[in-house]
């Protein structure tokens, strides 16, 4: 089940844009994103998931991924997941250390 | 009232999926769980919720479990009206998903969190029940995800 994602800067941000499944076998194309997205030394890397419609925990792995790559003053913030997503994030304790917006 | 075992009685027939132990095959296995899922009229939540456990537990047979050596995992899987109950059988060693499970700790820095054992606690915490077995050499986990979609007292007006 494929994953799409696209790379982008807008103004200050990086925009990472997810579309398809993260699982184990999609999440190493996002681990790539996250590589290059962290070399741009912007001070938010806002990571659109409104299109992702299952995350596993590999999902999950590249998001702490993200949190150790970025600067600690870079904020990441995860916008548009759907519920059982956002859920799994709190599961894992991101929430508190990453921004969830709903737009 | 109907019960998961009277559930299990009806679909005495299961379905039986059986893949290489691949990252690659993990597709499979959802697709497998979600049209189990869609024959016991599982809500989108319900499904969702077994859908991540059964593929939790498989890559964690698939990349810890045979550690890459190869070998097979076979899903069987029995659904009714008052659910879905998948077996997850592998030949990799012993694993007890119950105590290889690792609870959150929001406290740990990012750097120092281990996720492969929240992924088994995700699995967990998302079934209704959970059972563990080692048996003639094979990790079997049973797992079973009630249909609360499919409520016989629905809510008065």
């Amino acid at each position: 089940m494929p994953l799409s994602v696209s790379l982008s800067i807008e103004g200050d941000t990086t925009v990472i844009e997810l579309t398809g499944e993260l699982d184990a076998k999609t999440a190493p194309d996002f681990h790539r994103t996250i590589e290059k997205a962290a070399g741009h030394g912007t001070q938010t890397v806002e990571i659109r998931m409104a299109g992702v419609g299952y995350m596993a925990s590999a999902g999950l792995r590249s998001l702490v991924f993200a949190q150790q790559k970025v600067a600690n003053d870079v904020t990441i913030k995860v916008v548009g997941a759907i519920e059982p997503v956002s859920r799994t994030i709190r599961t894992a304790g991101l929430d508190r250390s990453i921004v969830l917006s709903d737009e | 009232m109907t019960t998961v075992t009277d559930m299990v009685e009806l679909a005495r027939s299961s379905c039986v999926l059986e893949v290489p132990a691949t990252v690659g095959a993990l597709g499979e296995i959802a697709t497998f769980v979600l049209r189990l899922a869609g024959a016991a009229g599982l809500d989108k939540g319900a499904a969702y919720r077994l859908r991540l456990a059964v593929d939790e537990l498989a890559t964690n047979v698939v990349m810890h479990g045979y550690r890459g050596g190869g070998g097979r995992i076979t899903v069987r899987g029995r659904s009714g009206p008052g659910g879905v109950q998948i077996v997850i059988e592998d030949t990799a060693p012993p694993f007890d998903p119950v105590e290889g499970r690792l609870p959150p700790a929001p406290g740990v820095p990012p750097e120092e969190r281990r996720i492969g054992g929240l992924g088994i606690h995700l699995a967990l915490t998302s079934v209704d029940e959970f059972g563990y077995a080692h048996r003639d050499g094979r990790n079997i986990s049973t797992l079973t995800v009630k249909a609360e979609g499919t409520d016989r007292c629905p809510p008065r007006p």
